[in-house]
């Protein structure tokens, strides 16, 4: 008696045809949900920890202020000092009017440090600020 | 004689599509930064200078004065607390004046000095926004069965109508600088 292997008929390949067409799915939703670091940050900082914490929903109307260990105050690309904060912050408002400012503060620094600014960001009508902290756990 | 030709189909090679999609796809994925930025907010007082400043009586059961001094140590209304102790502290008070008109409700201040470090006022600020959120919460499940998060827009501006969070940082002394 003679056994003969039995194979199915059908094909039995995964077609990829389409693979390209679902990489360049995922390809353009990463392009698009992509904000691209625009700044070098200069200073070292450590955020301090907190539970009740809230997202900010749009990143496009965030400016950023880094405050570092070492006291150094940082916007946009270089290091400021306290006077400037006032002048760059209103042609950012002026631009931006509802801006919300996040302040990214080591955790060690002088809350002295952290009136000025806040009297500097009143100065300029900027407002709206944020206390960036990470998620306690 | 015509010689017959035989046309080739003209045609781009597209094996390697995929090969620099998920090229490019790596690179989006590398470059992403995905760190949602998260804090606690707040609304700062517009600047009104020196000279314009109009002092105004607050009576004293409508504060809740939160002191930070330069140890880190607490006080709420005089009494010596923990931070941890804060939200505790501030939970009944802020219920208590739940159904009173909005000109009446509790405010918070913080005051630090200059020398305060800056993670122990992040710490009392937490305390403060979770006491405000949580009786947030137990308001919204008492009333419409649901977290304060999952109510309709119009439902949440009436408990932030309720329960609106109004702190007041009190600038610190210019004396110790």
């Amino acid at each position: 008696m003679k056994f003969e292997k039995r194979r199915a008929t059908t094909k039995q390949e995964i077609p990829t045809a389409s693979m390209p067409d679902i990489v360049f799915m995922l390809l353009l939703f990463f392009m698009v949900t992509t904000t691209l670091r625009e700044v070098e940050v200069l200073v070292d900082y450590k955020l301090p920890e907190a539970e009740a914490i809230e997202k900010i929903e749009n990143k496009r109307l965030i400016s950023y202020i880094w405050v570092g260990s070492n006291k150094r105050i940082q916007i946009n690309d270089s290091i400021v000092s306290l006077d400037e904060i006032q002048p760059i912050m209103y042609a950012k408002r002026q631009e931006l009017p509802n801006v919300i400012v996040s302040l990214r503060i080591d955790r060690g620094t002088d809350m002295g440090l952290v009136t000025d600014i806040q009297q500097e960001l009143r100065k300029a009508y900027c407002l709206r600020i944020n206390y960036s902290a990470n998620i306690k756990i | 004689m015509i010689k017959k030709r035989k046309i080739k189909e003209a045609e781009i090679p597209t094996a390697s599509m995929a090969d620099i999609a998920f090229l490019l796809l790596l690179f989006f994925l590398v470059a992403t930064v995905i760190d949602v930025d998260t804090g606690i907010g707040l609304t700062l007082p517009e600047y009104v200078p020196p000279e314009e400043i109009k002092e105004v009586e607050v009576p004293k059961d409508r504060m809740a004065a939160v002191l930070i001094n330069e140890n880190g140590d607490v006080l709420v209304d005089g009494q010596p607390t923990s931070i941890f102790q804060i939200k505790n502290n501030l939970k009944p008070r802020i219920v208590s004046k739940i159904d009173l008109p909005s000109n009446k409700k509790l405010i918070v201040s913080v005051k630090t000095d200059r020398k305060t470090n800056y993670n122990p006022y992040i710490q009392a600020l937490d305390q403060i926004k979770l006491a405000y959120f949580e009786v947030r919460d137990e308001y919204s499940l008492q009333n419409y069965g649901k977290k304060f998060n999952d109510l309709l827009p119009e439902q949440q501006d009436v408990v932030k109508d309720k329960i609106p969070i109004i702190i007041s940082l009190a600038e610190p002394e210019a004396v110790k600088r």
